[in-house]
């Protein structure tokens, strides 16, 4: 919450959880649910709406409401819910949103097309003056129901842990790594104790909800980022090699340091068998760190393996991003908007996220 | 003309919306329920003709026209105060038996008395033009300004004494006009005749073996007219772009084919009559041809909607799924089984009776057996009934059946005529 907004307004509460819902809210903040109109009184479906998120931002939930515009061919999506022209289902907001919480950063949560429902959970944040930008990323994992909410639980939760830090004193690098590391080793066990809230409140399914994370922090020119799993940070500068921030925890990366080569490791089977993750049964939820100052103008991505399965090395993610601005593509969040669609277009075998904050060192 | 405020239409949709990746059929039956209809005349005024056939044949035996003329005198009684109507005598022509003049009357005291009067004068002689007749009443219609124009047409023989082609041309001028419900009265008129009449007319067919029950039946389909205080409704469906409507039918309570009747009215809409409506529920079979779309997608594969008036009263959607989970793809919904298995037996029992007419006695045998079987496999008690009295059944669980050596022709008839009367399935409660 920033001080200038007003306080949210309680309503009737979660009817899973029994957390306090606001009004407007699509999904419980507490453990993801996805709330009715009668849960938390909603504004006009075809309205976008400000979402009350616990961070400062300006946020639309982009999913086409009454009168909008259909995703798929543009025809008018009428008030059942379903395109007048083609026929397709409006997604809900939970399948296909987009955030902009500041003009440099952005990005954009979709289902895909073969998923039945959207895993994928984002939690960004920015200020407006550029000091700072956190982006988080949580994958549920298919095979544990209800890690929708999971994953959004834990983003949300980690991600407004992050935002609640003080910002690090001084210009010691050094100093401030340390600060964001610890800021972020809390906010992935802030994650995890959402996402274990969300088991709680389904009754401690033998099967819990799990998902990845993944949570990058720009302050300055320092990136600090921690993760389990296998969703992914990229730095991605205008000039010079583009490179992959981390390692996944899967099987995937065992077998490569095993001696496989890529190629046939991304071709096994196992590969993406992540080996660490939140949850209730998680066995080790501590995030591996790494930081990395910038010192050039670029971007830095985050994003799902439902986007870097269909371009899992940096210099092809570097040469779509450079041709989506050659393009046209300005925002943030336009460029992620282009390359949800490029994954959809190969396929959209998984639910797709992408976030980007943008650095600029003339700009600070 | 507003309906009252009192008039509920509910639609509900019954489907299994998963899809198999690939596939493209989307079936589904919508339960359309009307309540607080009222009366007819409720909402602008209700127009009545009532033409009865007057040829020389209602003579033979004289108890035919007898109970005719007590028939319509029957019918004349329950149409309400306030509405316009009229009686036809039908023969080689149509000759205006109340009023005196080609036009219509206000019922009032009066003008029923002065009618029944005038029916009690019906003499027999001469052809049986029903296409005249038909003309006749739709001129008349058009004379009056009426909210809702229903006739019912009874006769007793096949049509003779107009050409081939007057009855198709009448009725192409009737259709939307006003309903018609069909009577045929003995065992010599033809189920064709009357079912294209009814099919046509938004009506219904049936037979009336014995003279004596005519007056029951014209009571009871009378007033079931005046209780419909929704003179007009369509069924207008939406598909999606680049689809295909494989056919729209009324499933309950009788079969009726309408995809023919079709209009567009928009480019993905179509509108389909379908008359006027009392306290009520209909059943309807929508099945439409789909664009693939990948699995995990859901789509809308048709809106069914109800409109009175231009305004949409019920409204009910028809999904599509697709689904890799065959668990989920491979199960056909119960309502649509059902009807699907109810319009087989009105089809085969229909061909059956049409083999026995042209002396092809092993096929009508097979078909008539699996009607049978059918008819017994979905609890259509009537049907199997009715079927009784043209078959033996040898042993109804595999469809072995012979044709009976003397069946009575207005058995025959009967079966015929109301074959297309389905059950409703039984809903799990």
């Amino acid at each position: 919450m920033s001080p200038t907004d007003e306080p949210p307004q309680a309503s009737a509460g979660c009817p899973v959880c029994g957390e306090a819902v606001v009004p407007g809210d699509a999904f419980c903040e507490s453990c993801g649910t996805e709330l009715t109109p009668s849960d938390a009184a909603t504004t006009g479906a075809g309205v976008p709406r400000d979402e009350s998120f616990p961070v400062p931002k300006t946020m639309k939930s982009q999913a086409p409401g009454v009168g909008d515009e259909c995703l798929e061919c543009g025809g008018e999506v009428l008030d059942d819910g379903f395109c007048s022209v083609c026929g397709k289902k409006a997604p809900s907001p939970r399948d296909h949103w987009q955030e902009s919480p500041v003009d440099w950063v952005g990005g954009v949560c979709d289902k895909g097309i073969v998923h039945a429902r959207n895993e994928d959970a984002m939690a960004l944040a920015g200020m407006p003056d550029r000091s700072l930008a956190v982006l988080v990323v949580c994958d549920g994992v298919t095979s544990a129901p209800d890690s929708d909410r999971a994953s959004l639980a834990a983003a949300r939760a980690a991600c407004a842990a992050l935002v609640g830090t003080p910002l690090p004193s001084g210009d010691a690098v050094a100093a401030r790594v340390s600060a964001w590391s610890a800021a972020i080793t809390r906010a992935c066990a802030d994650g995890n104790a959402a996402a274990i809230g969300v088991a709680r409140s389904l009754g401690n399914p033998s099967e819990p909800p799990s998902c990845t994370f993944i949570a990058a922090v720009l302050h300055g020119d320092l990136v600090t980022l921690g993760w389990c799993g296998d969703s992914r940070a990229y730095w991605l500068p205008d000039e010079g090699e583009s490179v992959q921030l981390m390692l996944d925890h899967s099987l995937g990366t065992e077998l490569i340091a095993g001696g496989m080569s890529l190629e046939d490791a991304e071709r096994d089977p196992t590969f993406h068998t992540i080996t660490s993750w939140l949850g209730a049964d998680s066995v080790d939820a501590t995030p591996d760190i790494n930081s990395v100052q910038l010192r050039s103008p670029g971007w830095l991505l985050v994003c799902s393996d439902g986007l870097w399965n269909y371009a899992s090395p940096a210099a092809t993610l570097h040469s779509l991003v450079q041709q989506f601005v050659a393009e046209g593509r300005r925002t943030p969040t336009e460029i992620c908007a282009a390359l949800v669609d490029f994954a959809n277009a190969a396929g959209g075998h998984d639910n797709i996220t992408a976030a980007l904050a943008r650095y600029e060192p003339s700009l600070r | 003309m507003p309906l009252p405020s009192s008039t509920t239409f509910t639609a509900e949709v019954f489907q299994n919306e998963y899809l198999a990746d690939g596939a493209t059929d989307a079936h589904a039956v919508v339960s359309v329920t009307c309540a607080g209809a009222g009366k007819a005349g409720a909402v602008g005024d209700a127009a009545e003709i009532i033409i009865v056939d007057t040829s020389g044949s209602m003579d033979m035996p004289p108890t035919k026209i007898s109970a005719a003329r007590r028939a319509a005198k029957v019918a004349v009684g329950e149409i309400v105060d306030g509405a316009w109507f009229a009686v036809i005598s039908g023969h080689s022509m149509a000759q205006m038996v109340y009023p005196p003049h080609a036009g219509m009357a206000k019922m009032t005291s009066v003008t029923r008395a002065e009618a029944m009067a005038a029916v009690d004068r019906l003499r027999s002689g001469g052809a049986t033009a029903i296409g005249a007749w038909i003309s006749a009443a739709t001129e008349l219609f058009g004379q009056v300004e009426a909210a809702q124009r229903h006739a019912i047409l009874l006769t007793d023989g096949k049509i003779e004494g107009e050409p081939a082609g007057a009855l198709p041309a009448a009725l192409a001028a009737a259709r939307g006009r006003f309903q018609c419900d069909c009577r045929g009265i003995g065992a010599d008129w033809v189920v064709d005749e009357l079912r294209e009449i009814a099919t046509e007319l938004l009506g219904t067919v049936d037979i009336v073996a014995k003279p004596e029950d005519l007056e029951a039946d014209f009571e009871a389909m009378m007033q079931a007219a005046m209780s419909r205080g929704v003179p007009d409704a369509r069924l207008r469906i939406w598909t999606p772009q680049g689809s295909e409507v494989l056919f729209v039918r009324q499933v309950a309570p009788t079969v009726e084919d309408l995809t023919s009747r079709g209009v567009q009215v928009a480019p993905l809409v179509r509108e389909f009559p379908t008359g006027a409506w009392t306290d009520e529920s209909r059943d309807y079979h929508v099945a439409v041809r789909v664009p693939v779309a990948p699995v995990g997608n859901e789509r809308l594969a048709a809106r069914v909607e109800l409109v009175v008036h231009d305004e949409v009263v019920a409204k009910s959607l028809v999904k599509a799924v697709w689904s890799g989970d065959t668990d989920l793809t491979t199960r056909i919904d119960p309502a649509v089984a059902h009807y699907t298995g109810q319009t087989k037996l009105a089809a085969t029992i229909q061909k059956g009776l049409a083999a026995k007419a042209s002396g092809d006695d092993r096929t009508a045998t097979v078909l008539l057996g699996v009607a049978a079987k059918l008819a017994h496999e979905s609890g259509n008690e009537n049907t199997t009934r009715l079927l009784e009295k043209v078959v033996d059944m040898v042993d109804v669980d595999t469809g072995t059946v012979r044709l009976k050596k003397v069946v009575d022709k207005a058995d025959e008839m009967a079966l015929d005529t109301r074959s297309t009367k389905t059950t409703r399935i039984r809903r799990e409660s």
